[in-house]
């Protein structure tokens, strides 16, 4: 991250603060369907920042790349719409419209781009119409009708009898701390409770905490990865728009916890609901005193703001999403130092992951004695998982750690459809390692997962079905993998490049060379983009050595 | 400060890189990204070192020292997966760095040849509009350092990083031409770009007539 870009933006920000780059780009292509260097040099004035900086900025992301028409459509290419129909939509769609993704018609009516993942995983294939996301049976053809409709989500449901995450936050929580905690005793009981991180990494979110408590700082922020990137994913998606008074109850706990007043929640664009959902629930705390300044008349003031992100599933990566809330490109930094010391405006920052927040009230509210007793394995809490198309029952599902996937995939989502059969699964992510579907004893926990290769991850489910093809798979994947690369580190940027190539290209694959690239993105990889996209080749190697080729 | 560099005791202040260290022991490991005069970058990871403790190498310009550290520059993983990046840089360039080049230097000093990737490499796209400086586009490798020291050291910003994963590069200003940006020709970028992506004018022309002489 660049100190002099920063103090750029600071020095444009202090009085009114005008919108980030990323904000005015934005306008400008939503307004006339592409950027131009006009676009850029006011972006700039507005902003602060050079000129250069904002053409780096403008080539970086999904929506500022792709040119839109009147009416501008985007297929998926995620991985839950991958499996429901190996991208033979994007073709039927391509012909039916006459344009290639990327295109726009010659009169500029008509334009279609691509999105990696809306978050309608459970209704895949899916599409989206300006701000209309549609999906699953007859999506296609109303698309091409110019008959998008907002597809149906399947509601989410808890085995708890009470459930912590999918009931409608309270605000008890927050009342209990402010009355009855110190900022401190609060803090001890959510590292007590061991709360992990839900975002991927499953780090401990109290030592987190405590680390951006006690960086010296005049003023601390509270940032939610509200990105969702993992193709396959929805959870956070529910939880931002259907429950986003839990959201923000955990939000401003953290806030109590560290000594922030400034909570700054980056939800992506590819969820066009989330942003205003998060929005309308901020202003409606606001009128009830659970924001605001001396809320509860405890002496504690917080506000927060929503910032929408402008498509890249990099901009997920913490330090790459601080470079992206502050307008900036989404790459990668190096740490140290680590956002706990130098953050968001180069201040101590702790970054969350949207559901990781969302178990700070019950926390507040029960103790972490109460909260390690929801789930009989290691790992206290309870996790939100979701699952694709393929299955009968797909949806967002609150479940214990240490449930079987059997209990998961038949019991809850029922099996596949048609008489499918599970392949394979890819939890937690696209860097996920991919379990056989004869391994569905394994817990979704922790270390369990571990051993398989495979991780709890953000806890998206992908069920490939017999007809999945891994070495398409693996072309699949990789493809993501390398376009979403930020581009920052050498072992990546061109690694993937090159392990996309390997995989592509006919015949039988170098088994050796694919070991010795895998183990160098590993190794040498900065950020875990580079390091973890080999996880999933793994397990392709592993488990299906004939059909990858190797 | 002391830790130790292939077993010889070396001090170094607070703050300082196992990067520093090494070169403090004399040693010369690798860089490709690293310019002393500005922040740690971390992009190359050409400078894997060994950690004594640690899992598996790091890149030594972004791991702090800590007391007593033991850092090994002579570690086989370290240096066969450091040879494996920049047999992947080479790979990207449609054709071999110039011998004078830091590039071609580190990858001598790796003992990396002809590497053994095909695939895509970057378009040949040359910027002749500055009056002093060239920006031959198919041999950036993104190493961000041009970037860094318009930035940090000459305060001009007038560069950026552009694109993501394989098609990043770089551009100058809007990138409507070199010349048309707020470049003030102090020459810095062309001094530490470690491919002659960016090289003076007048070098790229005896460069050129070198080629067409062939
Ligand atoms: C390539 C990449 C993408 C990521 N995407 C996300 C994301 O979309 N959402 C998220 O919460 N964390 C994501 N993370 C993890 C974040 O870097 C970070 O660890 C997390 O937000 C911390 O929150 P937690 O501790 O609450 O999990 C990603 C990490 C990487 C390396
Ligand atoms: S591993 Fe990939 S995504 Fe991560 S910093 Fe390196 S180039 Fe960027
Ligand atoms: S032009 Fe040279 S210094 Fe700049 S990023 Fe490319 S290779 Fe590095
Ligand atoms: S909506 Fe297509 S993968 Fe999620």
């Amino acid at each position: 991250m660049s100190h002099n870009l920063i103090e750029m933006l600071l020095r444009s920000e202090s009085g009114e603060g005008p919108p980030s780059a990323l904000a005015s780009l934005k306008q400008a292509i939503e307004d006339h369907g592409e950027i131009t260097d006009d676009d850029r040099r006011a972006a700039a004035a507005r902003s602060g920042l050079p000129e250069a900086t904002v053409y780096g900025i403008s080539t970086y992301y999904d929506d500022f790349t792709q040119v839109r028409g009147d009416r501008h459509l985007r297929a998926c290419t995620g991985t839950a719409c991958w499996a429901a129909r190996f991208d033979a939509q994007i073709l039927e769609l391509e012909e039916g419209l006459g344009l290639r993704v990327g295109q726009r018609s010659p009169d500029a009516t008509l334009s279609l781009g691509e999105a990696v993942c809306l978050g309608m995983c459970h209704s895949a294939p899916a599409y989206r119409d300006g701000d209309t996301v549609d999906a699953g049976l007859g999506a296609l053809q109303r698309l091409l009708n110019g008959s998008a409709t907002e597809a149906f989500e399947p509601d989410w449901s808890s085995v708890l009898d009470r459930p912590v995450l999918t009931a409608a936050g309270t605000f008890n929580g927050l009342r209990r701390a402010l009355a009855e905690m110190t900022p401190d005793s609060y803090l001890a009981e959510v590292k007590e409770a061991n709360l992990r991180g839900r975002g991927g990494a499953g780090f401990p979110a109290g030592v987190k905490w405590e680390f951006a408590r006690n960086s010296p700082g005049d003023q601390k922020f509270i940032v939610v990865n509200g990105d969702e990137g993992d193709p396959g994913s929805y959870i956070d998606k529910y939880l931002m728009e259907r429950n986003p008074d839990l959201l923000i109850e955990g939000v401003a706990l953290a806030g109590y916890a560290v000594g922030a007043t400034h909570g700054l929640i980056y939800a992506r664009s590819e969820y066009p609901r989330s942003a205003p959902a998060l929005r309308e629930a901020i202003a409606r705390a606001h009128e009830r005193g659970d924001l605001g300044d001396d809320i509860y008349a405890s002496g504690f003031d917080f506000q927060i703001t929503v910032e929408e992100g402008a498509g890249s599933y990099l901009a997920g990566e913490e330090t790459a999403l601080l470079n992206s809330l502050q307008g900036l490109r989404a790459t990668v930094s190096v740490r140290p130092p680590f956002p706990a010391e130098k953050g968001y405006h180069e201040l101590p920052t702790v970054i969350n992951n949207v559901e990781t927040l969302c178990n700070a009230p019950f926390i507040a509210e029960h103790g972490a004695q109460a909260y390690a007793g929801l789930s009989p394995g290691a790992t206290p809490g309870t996790k939100l998982i979701c699952l694709n198309e393929r299955f009968v029952n797909p949806g967002v599902f609150e479940v214990r750690f240490a449930t079987t996937l059997t209990e998961i995939c038949h019991g809850l989502g029922g099996g596949l459809k048609d008489g499918h059969e599970i392949k394979a699964l890819q939890i937690g992510g696209p860097l996920g390692g991919i379990l056989p579907g004869d391994r569905l004893d394994t817990l979704l926990d922790f270390d369990e997962l571990a051993a398989e290769g495979c991780m709890v991850g953000h806890g998206g489910i992908v069920a490939f079905d017999e007809r999945t093809n891994m070495r398409e798979l693996a072309c699949h994947l990789l493809d993501f993998g390398a376009r979403e690369s930020c581009g920052k580190c050498f072992p990546c940027r061109i690694g993937l490049q090159r392990g996309l190539e390997m995989v592509q290209a006919p015949g039988d694959l170098d088994r050796d060379r694919l070991e010795e690239l895998l183990e160098t993105l590993e190794v040498a990889s900065l950020c875990a983009h580079g390091a973890a996209m080999p996880a999933p080749i793994r397990s392709l190697i592993a488990h299906w050595p004939q059909e990858l080729g190797v | 400060m002391e830790v130790f560099v292939d077993g010889e005791s070396v001090e170094v202040e607070p703050g300082a890189t196992a990067l520093i260290a090494t070169r403090l022991a004399g040693r010369t490991v690798a860089t490709l990204c690293f310019d002393d005069r500005t922040a740690a970058f971390g992009a190359c990871r050409v400078c894997l070192v060994a950690i004594e403790g640690a899992k598996a190498p790091v890149a030594s310009c972004a791991t702090p020292c800590r007391e007593g550290m033991k850092i090994s520059t002579r570690d086989e993983r370290a240096n066969r997966i450091a040879a494996n990046v920049v047999e992947l840089v080479l790979s990207e360039l449609p054709s071999p760095p110039a011998p004078h080049t830091e590039l071609a230097q580190v990858a001598e000093q790796l003992g990396i040849g002809q590497p053994r990737w095909t695939g895509a490499t970057h378009p040949v796209d040359h910027d002749v509009s500055h009056p002093y400086l060239v920006l031959q586009r198919e041999l950036c490798i993104s190493c961000g350092r041009c970037v860094r020291v318009c930035d940090e050291v000459q305060g001009a910003f007038a560069l950026t990083a552009t694109g993501r994963g394989f098609n990043s590069t770089i551009a100058a200003g809007l990138n409507s031409g070199f010349a048309a940006s707020t470049c003030v020709s102090c020459g810095a970028c062309a001094d530490t770009c470690p491919t002659d992506a960016i090289t003076e004018s007048f070098l790229f022309d005896i460069a050129d007539q070198a080629g067409q002489g062939e």
